[in-house]
């Protein structure tokens, strides 16, 4: 059979990332005796990077996963339903005026995080995003500009790799080292439609999907399962792109390790985390800095899961802002039904986009703006959108479902501002360890809605231009950041730039949560180049950070020679 | 939005479905003839749901005759042959057995089994008031007439339970637990023309809708649903319309 023999069951004792890709070295156990350098909480898109880079720079690192540690072969199924384990399924409380869906809707659970089942659209935030207060008197600055993370973004694109267009036209404009994917028939649909608009697109990414193959992994077949895990090892997940080169430098990824609180030492310095294996037996690791990566929601729940004397109302929360300013994009699904057949199952369900809507336009009645995107959801996913858009059931669900293959669905997505009242609070509920749950509470307000009517509109307008005959809508929201912002001022955020903790000089945050406002990008390059720069500054800084509560402001040099294998130097010339 | 015109509807739809060994546009196409080209965890996986559905454990045997009744009717397969329906009532039996979640709850609602164990009842009281009858008894239109009633979030006749439960969550929370034992089967992917997993193997025409060469074309008919149903759609799907929906429930992106 052809095919590197992914035909054949997986051998015993193999650990395989994708069909080539293989875990050879053993890894790394340190003794729960041993002091660590750096504890990392949440071995995921930002985690997994940090895992890697500090690594490479000789710290001894630990990154605890709550979830398994994946082994791609044995674990990932081809299958939507059969891929419910990918998520963070705990329980979880959702509410406010707009409830967000979590589960399936946000991060993972194992090792690589959300990166295992994200759609992998890669685009970069754009220079307004990080002064939006200053441009557009709404949300908050940033406390450093986007050509702070430029680089940042130039190295991640290359490490990940992503594919895209030479010439990507909007916000800072740039290409990408790989070339872009064949359109399937949802891209045909947005560019046809935007085309005959005349609204400007890219397509065939960016993406984090491989259109060429890259070392060890193959390009993309274009199976069209790209949220319930890549099989195949073509797009990107920290899983296989950071964490074998982190094993390979000693990191210890620990699975099925689920932290239940930081533990302060005598001298008011982050000293420990205490967390539950996979029986319920409690654990504690020691170490000299702990970083917590672990999404929006897991990140401020074991912040205020840690109060304690002298912190009550949580850990690094002097502010009172620890789970504050939590933000989701809005995500409308637009679907329209053509004559002939679309079959959007195949192709990467993200590939082609436009940013034309994304800066603020004073013509219009609201600030910032939206992308438009290509979404293509699986039958069950479709079917629960044909639920909501059109109040399907019955006989009525049997018969739209057997149009499945005459639909194309396109995304709004679009910037919600940061507001205090949405935020991540504790629930008196527990979870399976004792631990108090999270309580998420979510409100549009007036600028959200007037962007989101008029997002929705123009996706609208976009499919019947195409040549839908029928469109529907359903709205809904994706891809939650904030909660743990950074800042100058110590007054109203809970980091600074680099991610440190205003309160406690050894606790870094490093995920989505550290975001102050969220364009209308999806965030998963942003947090890894964001988590490539923390561990600059980390390297930077060396024992510092250890014995220290000085804090430097100034930024790190970039480090071109922590790259993992085969992406050095790739693609674009001007890169140093 | 063209409304649908029900006279005719009706009138035209007078004989009784037609059953079919495989419904849908997609005739002799199949998922599973594909399956030595999948890798192994996938096939495995998928098999499984042809196997003999596990027996119940959290339903009581009252609870899930009742159940069943409902299921019939939320994603109804009168037009399948008896031997090719998709047992949905085990799945979700199983589910709620093992209490696996779906990663949250809505603040306003109480947890899953709970849910499901007051508001089966609420139902079933639902069509005594009403009907004089357990839901079980009263047939498929009487049937229709109170699940729409939940549907449109006019429960009629009023039950206590729904002001404990907003009556749209409990509806969506039974309707998404169908459809993803439903639209996750083999044979409903048969139906859609879904063409099932691909790897190692892959897809190659991508453009155009066209079929890869294990797939089959599509051979529309005129779908009618039975004569009486009130579940099927109130729209032309061929015609201009638009549709909105606020709150979404669930999501991927």
């Amino acid at each position: 059979m052809p095919l590197f023999g992914a035909f054949d069951p997986p051998k015993n004792g193999v650990h395989s990332l994708g069909p080539m890709q293989q875990i050879k070295t053993p890894m790394r156990r340190y003794r729960e005796s041993e002091i660590v350098d750096y504890l990392i909480v949440g071995a995921g898109s930002a985690g997994g990077v940090l895992a890697q880079r500090l690594s490479r720079a000789g710290f001894r690192v630990v990154a605890l996963e709550a979830g398994p540690f994946w082994d791609t072969e044995r674990d990932w199924v081809s299958d939507e339903k059969g891929s419910h384990e990918l998520y963070w399924n705990d329980l979880r409380i959702t509410g406010g005026k707009n409830p967000l869906a979590l589960g399936a809707n946000n991060c993972g659970k194992g090792v690589g995080g959300g990166s295992v089942h994200w759609a992998a659209f890669t685009p970069r935030l754009h220079p307004s995003d990080f002064r939006v207060h200053t441009e557009d008197g709404v949300g908050v600055d940033w406390p450093m500009s986007y050509w702070d993370l430029k680089p940042y973004y130039e190295l991640l694109e290359r490490e990940i790799p992503v594919a895209g267009p030479a010439w990507f036209p909007w916000g800072d404009p740039h290409g990408h080292p790989y070339g872009p994917h064949p359109l399937g028939a949802i891209g045909d649909v947005l560019v046809r439609g935007c085309t005959r608009l005349g609204i400007r697109t890219v397509a065939g990414g960016p993406v984090a999907i491989l259109s060429a193959s890259h070392g060890d992994r193959p390009h993309c077949i274009y199976r069209g399962f790209c949220l319930q895990g890549c099989k195949v090892g073509a797009k990107a997940s920290t899983l296989i792109t950071h964490v074998p080169d982190a094993i390979a430098h000693g990191a210890e990824i620990r699975e099925y390790s689920m932290a239940a609180r930081i533990i302060l030492g005598k001298d008011g310095r982050a000293e420990a985390v205490l967390y539950f294996d996979r029986e319920g037996k409690e654990h504690l690791q020691r170490a000299r800095a702990i970083i917590v990566a672990a999404y929006s929601i897991e990140t401020p729940r074991l912040l205020l899961n840690s109060a304690c004397r002298g912190h009550e109302r949580g850990l690094a929360n002097s502010s009172g802002k620890v789970g504050h300013y939590l933000m989701a994009q809005a995500g409308n699904v637009v679907a329209g039904r053509f004559d002939e057949l679309i079959r959007m199952y195949k192709a990467p369900p993200a590939h082609a986009l436009s940013e034309q809507f994304y800066e603020t336009d004073p013509k219009r009645n609201f600030a910032r703006g939206f992308a438009i995107q290509t979404v293509a959801p699986l039958p069950i996913s479709f079917a629960k959108h044909m639920m909501s858009a059109v109040g399907a059931w019955g006989w009525g669900m049997r018969r739209i479902m057997m149009d499945y293959n005459h639909f194309a669905t396109l995304g709004v997505l679009g910037e919600i501002l940061p507001w205090d009242d949405n935020r991540v609070e504790l629930a008196d509920e527990k979870d399976q360890f004792g631990l108090r749950v999270a309580k998420v509470t979510f409100n549009l307000h007036d600028n959200d809605k007037k962007l989101i009517e008029f997002g929705k509109r123009t996706v609208k307008d976009v499919l019947h231009a195409a040549g839908a005959k029928v469109v529907v809508q359903e709205s809904r929201y994706a891809h939650l950041v904030g909660a743990a912002r950074m800042g100058q001022s110590p007054a109203d955020s809970v980091v600074d730039k680099f991610g440190r903790t205003h309160d406690i000089a050894n606790l870094f945050i490093c995920d989505g949560s550290i975001m102050p406002t969220q364009g209308s990008a999806n965030p998963g390059l942003t947090i890894q180049a964001l988590a490539a720069r923390t561990a600059d500054y980390l390297i930077a800084q060396g024992e510092t950070i250890f014995s220290s509560n000085r804090r430097a402001m100034e930024e790190p040099r970039i480090r071109y020679n922590l790259s993992p294998p085969f992406t050095r130097f790739k693609g674009n010339p001007r890169l140093a | 939005m063209k409304k649908r015109d029900t006279t005719r509807q009706n009138a035209a739809s007078s004989d009784p479905i037609k059953r079919r060994a495989q419904p849908g546009y997609y005739p002799e196409y199949s998922t599973m003839a594909q399956q030595d080209y999948w890798d192994e965890a996938t096939r495995k996986t998928v098999q499984s749901r042809l196997a003999p559905p596990p027996s119940l454990r959290f339903f009581s045997p009252d609870e899930a005759k009742l159940f069943q009744a409902i299921i019939d009717r939320l994603l109804p397969q009168d037009d399948r042959t008896p031997e090719r329906r998709i047992p949905i009532l085990p799945e979700i039996d199983k589910r709620l057995f093992n209490n696996t979640l779906n990663g949250f709850r809505f603040e306003d609602m109480p947890p899953d089994r709970e849910a499901y164990r007051i508001g089966l009842k609420a139902i079933d009281e639902m069509a005594h008031e009403r009907f004089r009858a357990a839901f079980t008894t009263i047939g498929p239109y009487a049937q229709d007439l109170l699940l729409k009633s939940l549907h449109d979030e006019k429960p009629d006749p009023p039950h206590w339970v729904w002001k404990r439960m907003p009556v749209h969550r409990f509806w969506a929370l039974m309707l998404q637990d169908c459809v993803d034992v439903y639209y996750s089967h083999p044979w409903a992917w048969d139906e859609i023309g879904y063409g099932g997993p691909a790897y190692p193997r892959g897809y190659m025409r991508l453009e155009n809708g066209l079929p890869e060469p294990w797939e089959v074309d599509e051979k529309p008919y005129l779908w009618r649903a039975p004569a009486g149903s009130l579940s099927d759609l109130d729209f032309e799907i061929e015609a201009n319309f638009e549709q909105d929906a606020e709150h979404g429930s669930r999501g991927i992106h």
